[in-house]
């Protein structure tokens, strides 16, 4: 009994104790899918003995953790995740610039999101939104498959599209926020509204649309394309068309945190991952997002993003909180509150 | 180990509003046995909970052998105590049981084990020392109870209703044993009880308890027969209050009128006028002649005594007459006079103020 | 009789342990204020660390208390410091009683409160508050939280003020139980009511241009709190409404079926009606989502059940899964064997006399049932139906899985938080009206089982044989639970079964894939095992902190039970009160809580292991609290008593008697709190980091993701590992042992 009572008292000790790592350790908050985090947490780990610990969370709740650590940063880095997010961050002046030498030979479009932040995150791979459909929901329902914005609103679809809520979702402000750029914002929104006959859900989460779509929950969502292939991979009847009009896209990014305890290792992983082998995980990972190091494996499931009719996006000014707000609160004033 | 006088000065205790232990002074001699005895609720278990040191009292001291305890915890008082329940730790053998006090204190295990048995043989239970306390009657659980607090050697000993848990018969050896042992050790007790029989038999000294105070202490004869009040006669054995009317008082002696009959009684304070007059059962006699008249409402044979219940002018009586004599059915009528021995005078209303 | 000369005192019993002297908490003080580094270490706790305040030249941050006065200019340490010193004479045991008593107070008094300023009024970027600027002028330092050195000097200060209450003649004049207390007290307010009231002063957060009452007027009057519009139009309601309508009907469902079944286990002869016990014990064991996995195997739109309905007659079942109808499904699922187990109880507490009774008045079966039975029963059940309203409030894993776009508090505030628009404000605002519920519907509870003083338990079991059920109520009892049970097995069964096949609904190929990818184990090049599965690195932190968490909880209920019924002091009511707060907390309100109040100094603990320890053992707490209570209500109070007239210290009677007879409790409140830790989800979330991460939350990340085959493999793993941690507690706890009879007596009566 009382020997039970110590267990605390001997299991305490460990806590404080480290696994012997001679070549430090890392501590990494990681937004992708899961296995991606973990085959690149193994893969550094192996490469450099670097102990790796890392966390899987929500783009969300990596930036409500890293501005809770703000005074004590307990995390070195920060993988994936919207380049907004980062810029969210650096706004706050929680992340610490760093310009990698491996960095010159990433494609424009990631050394443009470093240069945007004064050198505090890069882009990592990007994505592209795109139209996605259950194939066999589709054809049991004879239902023609959409190829624009206009034809979603298609009375057909009644009921039968899915979509994340901005409130909780960085995809659905993705989305909202590109339409805003495609035409103006009181056009995006009177198309948001028409859109809305046809939506059954307005999903938390930004990947779930496309589950549904993938399960057959629901026929058709609109969704990032790099998920879309990874589940017609796993076998589901899922497929996807960009909108002729234009579409969103996002960067993702890799940042460091401002006082991470392992700089070292941190930049250290920075400089591993800007390399394409580092970047060809993804593939093995079953991830197809558009690598940022063209050396990396081409790979006919990885879209090209020259072939995608995509909006010019500003990420800088759509990642302002001000302007953030006042879209969501329009959102939720218009949309949000329609009777389904 | 007698000697230690225990001594309460001004000892008083409050839950809230309600008074538990009215201001007062007690002294429990050393190697007496002294007895708190009250209906329940009178404070007699609380005085004796504040000795132990389980509850702080609010104003007073308490002297143990002339050293103030007062602000001490229990484990810091040498005092033991014997609770009604035994509280005898049921996951504990009837060995551990008693040797745990020494152990608590610092005494090797070996030794305080030779010196458990050593005390469970003075209790008459030697061999009993690995059962549990389930296992065994509830006379021999009451023994283990207080051997378990005799073996601290306490200054004093503490007993809260110990035999209340017992049948009558066991009782009555119970509490011989406990008296036995108590004058065979010289230990200074304190006892806490409500039946009257049990205070008489085993006390040196018997403290009566009323309404959180102190109604009258004394040895139990001067108890029985010069109570103060008539809560005390009421509470040490069977009594008779009735009013009657002191004609006169001369040289410490009434002459009390009660319906016809002239007592003569000892004054005890009391002046001429209405006066409380308290009569014991057994000081009801019948007469053949004279007396004063009475119906027989009720009459019980009891064996070695019967008893009556008469309706006189004065309200209903208990009266005892030893069982020989021949029994008066219901209904019939009697005449009676007072055994002036069995009889105690006192001022009105006196006790009753509390 | 030989003599031993009495102690004169417990401070002077050579036996005692050497914490019997208040110069031992006086040096734990000293050492923690004048040696050990007083402020966090970024490396933890380390040897080097430990020592580098005795070097000359160390590090301001790095220093001792004294150092940091001495050597680097922190006059804020100088009170602390002095505070040593009367506590010292106090502490010496030379001077007369109250004279100690006198210093101690001042001693520790000022000790704890001049750690507590300090803590509070430097924080990250100097002076916390203007007006301490310009008392002091302006500060460019800062400070981190409180380390070692300040924890021990705390605990210290805080023993040496017990000791002079004890000295003074409270608490009886114990000071184990003064001691007691006062550590209770301040872990209370330091990891139950300062989190709370913090997130609470969040709501006045200023936003925009508006002022704090402008602010949180706007944040309380939003509609989408309030909104009725749902009565009259097809749209939602506000989230309050939502979360209220479905707790209420939640609760009503689970207390309708879980009396059903106590009604069917207590009074018929179904056979095989032990089996349903089983069923009760498996919804505690498991893991939030097994439950909103299995139904959307079994209802959703690709499910077992709509694939059926569409083959077989071209029927479409829809998406109801997702939304009200499925959470509710779900609570009523995990709820119901709470609601039986404590309606089990007070169905067997109805005393069968007063039904014999009934019957013997010519009354019928029905009767019976309808005038006495049930009437006695509805204290008890309006305890169960008020349970399961405060677990549906609470409950965050249910309805972030089958809510799709429908909101309940719980997932409201933790939108509002990680979501996009990032507002502690409005999170805290939705967590005080969650707080207000739950704890108006605590205090109903409370009162409700107050009162229930006609469940008739005698002691005497065998006052009669319990009545059978009138026909028509067996009937409709079985009609309800029966296939409601078959129902529960099915669920499980499909919820299991995701973990052995590729992918659910699409490809059935028999696999044990998610398992070898969560559980997946490598040799490395240099002949080491590396834990590559996913989950080993959540799994060893779950289960280690959930270990070091259950004991705590354990030893800090029965210790809190134990001051609770057995002793009497000033405070004592609230003291419980406060202990019992939590259970009406819930676990996304603390999270939040504890995450805005231990990311800054002076308790800088977001990211650490200690937040979430803490975070478990204070959650539970309430629970430990209560096995306590009733096991202790159930010893006879002079057991204790006894054992203290015997000059055990309090301690000791605590340890040699009332412990090894509250096995059975302390057993239930480890179980628990282990368990709890194990499947707890909400209240993590926020506290998780990437070297602490929980089983839970790894799992809640996959199900998000659609990866339910490897989320449902994680999930089967926990729960036997928490089988067999539930067997293992018990073996370690042992049983009680009190006598060769089959039933022991009444503990410590004759």
């Amino acid at each position: 009994m009382t020997r039970l009572l110590l267990l605390p008292a001997l299991l305490l000790p460990l806590l404080f104790t480290q696994p012997a790592a001679a070549q430090g350790s890392l501590n990494m908050l990681c937004a992708p899918a899961a296995d991606w985090c973990e085959a690149i947490a193994n893969a550094f780990q192996r490469a450099t003995g670097v102990r790796v610990a890392m966390a899987r969370k929500s783009t969300g709740e990596i930036l409500a953790q890293v501005r809770a650590e703000a005074a004590n940063p307990r995390t070195d880095v920060w993988f994936g995740g919207s380049a907004e997010a980062h810029f969210t961050a650096a706004e706050q002046n929680l992340l610490q610039p760093y310009a990698s030498p491996n960095m010159a030979q990433l494609h424009p479009w990631a050394q443009r999101v470093h240069a945007q932040s004064q050198g505090r995150c890069v882009g990592v791979s990007s994505g592209a939104i795109a139209i996605v459909y259950n194939t066999e929901v589709m054809a049991r329902r004879h239902l023609a498959v959409p190829h624009s914005w206009a034809e979603l609103l298609n009375p057909a679809f009644r009921g039968e599209i899915q979509l994340p809520n901005p409130n909780s979702s960085g995809t659905a402000y993705t989305i909202i926020a590109g339409l805003v750029q495609l035409w103006d914002e009181d056009r995006a929104f009177d198309y948001l509204k028409r859109l809305h006959a046809n939506t059954n859900a307005y999903t938390r989460s930004g990947a779930a649309p496309v589950q549904a779509v993938a399960r057959g929950e629901t026929a058709l969502s609109v969704s990032f394309n790099m998920e879309t292939t990874s589940l017609a991979q796993q076998g589901f009847p899922i497929a996807m068309t960009y909108p002729s009009e234009g579409t969103s896209y996002e960067v993702a990014c890799l940042s460091i945190m401002r006082g991470a305890r392992n700089l070292a290792q941190a930049r250290r992983f920075v400089d591993w991952y800007l390399t394409p082998a580092a970047m060809d995980l993804g593939l093995a990972a079953n991830q197809y997002h558009v690598p940022a190091h063209p050396g990396a494996r081409a790979d006919p499931r990885i879209p090209d993003m020259r072939q995608i009719r995509l909006i010019d996006y500003d990420i800088a000014a759509y990642g302002d909180s001000q302007r953030r707000r006042h879209l969501l609160e329009r959102w939720d004033r218009e949309i949000g509150s329609q009777p389904r | 180990m007698s000697g230690a006088d225990l001594r309460l000065e001004g000892i008083g205790k409050r839950y809230g509003q309600v008074a538990a232990v009215r201001p007062l002074d007690l002294v429990v001699p050393g190697g007496a046995l002294v007895t708190l005895l009250g209906p329940s609720g009178c404070g007699k278990t609380t005085l004796l909970r504040l000795v132990a040191g389980l509850e702080q009292p609010d104003q007073g001291r308490i002297l143990l052998g002339g050293r103030d305890v007062t602000t001490l915890s229990a484990g810091e008082r040498d005092v033991s105590m014997v609770f009604q329940s035994y509280a005898l730790f049921p996951h504990l053998t009837v060995l551990d049981n008693v040797g745990y006090g020494l152990v608590s204190r610092g005494v090797k295990r070996a030794e305080a084990r030779r010196r458990a048995e050593a005390t469970l043989e003075t209790v008459g239970l030697a061999g009993y020392g690995a059962r549990l306390p389930a296992e065994l009657s509830g006379g021999q659980q009451q023994r283990v109870a207080v051997a378990r607090a005799l073996v601290l050697e306490p200054e004093v000993l503490l007993f809260d209703e110990p035999l209340s848990n017992l049948d009558t018969r066991l009782r009555r050896t119970m509490r011989e044993e406990i008296r036995a042992l108590q004058q065979r050790l010289g230990l200074t007790v304190l006892y806490v009880t409500h039946d009257q029989a049990e205070a008489m038999a085993v006390s040196d000294l018997v403290v009566v308890m009323h309404n959180a105070g102190i109604a009258q202490s004394g040895t139990p004869r001067q108890l029985y027969e010069q109570p103060d009040s008539v809560f005390v006669a009421s509470f040490m054995g069977d009594a008779n209050p009735v009013r009657a009317e002191v004609a006169s008082v001369a040289g410490g002696q009434a002459q009390v009128r009660l319906g016809g009959l002239m007592l003569t009684l000892p004054a005890r304070g009391c002046g001429p006028g209405q006066a409380d007059l308290v009569i014991r059962p057994e000081a009801i006699r019948r007469v053949a002649t004279g007396g004063l008249p009475a119906r027989v409402r009720r009459a019980s044979y009891m064996g070695s005594h019967a008893e009556y219940v008469l309706e006189s002018d004065f309200g209903p009586l208990l009266a005892v007459v030893p069982g020989y004599a021949a029994l008066h059915p219901a209904g019939s009528m009697v005449a009676f006079d007072i055994d002036t021995a069995g009889a105690v005078l006192m001022a009105q209303g006196k006790g009753e103020e509390r | 009789m030989a003599l031993t000369s009495p102690p004169t005192s417990s401070l002077a019993n050579p036996l005692a342990s050497p914490l019997a002297s208040p110069l031992a908490f006086w040096l734990l003080a000293a050492l923690g204020a004048l040696l050990l580094p007083w402020h966090a270490q970024q490396d933890g706790l380390t040897l080097a660390g430990l020592a580098a305040p005795l070097a000359e030249d160390a590090d301001a941050d790095a220093s001792a208390a004294l150092g940091q006065a001495l050597r680097h200019g922190r006059f804020w340490f100088w009170p602390v410091l002095l505070a040593l010193l009367p506590a010292l004479a106090g502490a010496l045991p030379w001077l007369p009683r109250p004279s100690r008593a006198r210093l101690l107070l001042a001693g520790g008094g000022l000790g704890l409160l001049a750690i507590a300023a300090q803590g509070l009024a430097i924080g990250v970027q100097g002076w916390n508050w203007p007006w301490l600027a310009t008392l002091f002028g302006e500060m460019d330092d800062r400070q981190f939280g409180l380390g070692l050195g300040g924890t021990l000097a705390t605990l210290g200060f805080l023993v040496l003020l017990t000791d002079a209450l004890a000295l003074r003649g409270l608490f009886r004049g114990d000071r184990f139980i003064a001691g007691s207390v006062g550590l209770l007290a301040l872990l209370i307010l330091v990891f139950t009511a300062w989190p709370i009231g913090r997130l609470l002063s969040e709501m006045l957060a200023p936003r925009d241009a508006l002022g704090p009452w402008a602010a949180l007027a706007e944040r309380l009057l939003d509609r989408k709190l309030f909104s009725l519009a749902c009565v009259t139009q097809p749209v939602g309601c506000g989230v309050v409404w939502n979360t209220l309508l479905l707790a209420a009907c939640s609760a009503t469902a689970a207390t309708l079926l879980g009396l059903a079944f106590a009604l069917i286990a207590s009074r018929t002869a179904l056979p095989g009606k032990r089996a349903l016990r089983l069923l009760t014990v498996l919804p505690i064991i498991t893991p939030p989502f097994v439950i909103g996995l299995g139904l959307i195997l079994l209802f959703g739109r690709a499910g077992l059940v709509n694939q059926a309905a569409d083959a077989l007659f071209g029927w479409q079942l829809g998406r109801w899964i997702y939304g009200f109808d499925g959470v509710f499904l779900a609570q009523v699922f995990a709820f119901t064997p709470t609601a039986f187990l404590v309606l089990i109880g007070v169905v067997e507490g109805v005393s069968p006399a007063m039904e014999e009774a009934s019957q013997v008045l010519r009354a019928s079966r029905m009767r019976t049932f309808t005038a006495v039975s049930l009437p006695l029963m509805l204290p008890g059940i309006a305890n169960a139906w008020l349970v399961g309203f405060i677990e549906s409030l609470t409950d965050f894993g249910n309805p972030i899985v089958l809510g799709g776009s429908f909101g309940v508090l719980s997932t409201e505030i933790f939108f509002a938080v990680v979501g996009a628009q990032q507002e502690f404000g409005r999170a805290a605002v939705l967590a005080a009206l969650m707080l207000v519920v739950a704890l108006g519907a605590f205090a109903i509870q409370r009162r409700v089982v107050a009162r229930r003083s006609y469940v008739s338990l005698t002691g005497k079991g065998d006052t009669g044989l319990p009545a059978t059920l009138p026909p028509a109520v067996r009937r409709a009892a079985y009609a309800v639970a029966l296939p409601w049970a078959g129902l529960t097995l099915v669920v499980y069964a499909m919820a299991l079964a995701g973990a052995f096949v590729k992918v659910w609904g699409r490809d059935w190929t028999p696999t044990l894939d998610h398992f070898r990818r969560a559980f997946a184990l490598e040799w490395a090049p240099d002949g080491g095992l590396l834990f590559t599965g996913g989950a080993w690195h959540s799994l060893g932190t779950t289960l280690l902190l959930a270990g070091i968490a259950a004991p705590i909880t354990a030893a800090l209920g029965m210790l809190a039970a134990w001051l609770i019924t057995r002793q009497q002091f000033r405070g004592r009511t609230a003291l419980e009160f406060a202990l019992m707060l939590t259970f009406a907390v819930p676990g996304t309100v603390m999270g939040v809580a504890y995450i805005l109040t231990f990311n800054v100094p002076p308790l800088e603990l977001t990211g650490t292991a200690v937040v979430l320890v803490a975070c478990f053992v204070f959650r539970n707490l309430p629970v430990g609290v209560r096995s306590g209570v009733a096991a202790m209500s159930q010893l006879d109070r002079s057991l204790d008593e006894a054992a203290v007239t015997l000059r055990a210290s309090t301690f000791r009677a605590l340890r040699t008697v009332v412990l090894p007879l509250l096995k059975p409790a302390i057993v239930t409140a480890l179980v628990y709190a282990f368990v709890r830790a194990m499947t707890t989800v909400s209240a993590v979330i926020f506290l998780v980091s990437a070297e602490y991460e929980m089983a839970t939350v790894f799992i809640i990340n996959r199900v998000i993701n659609g990866d339910y085959g490897l989320a449902i493999a994680y999930s089967a793993v926990l729960i036997l590992l928490m089988l067999a941690a539930i067997g293992l507690i018990q073996l370690a706890v042992g049983r009680r042992h009190l006598g060769r009879r089959a039933t022991p007596p009444a503990v410590g009566r004759a």
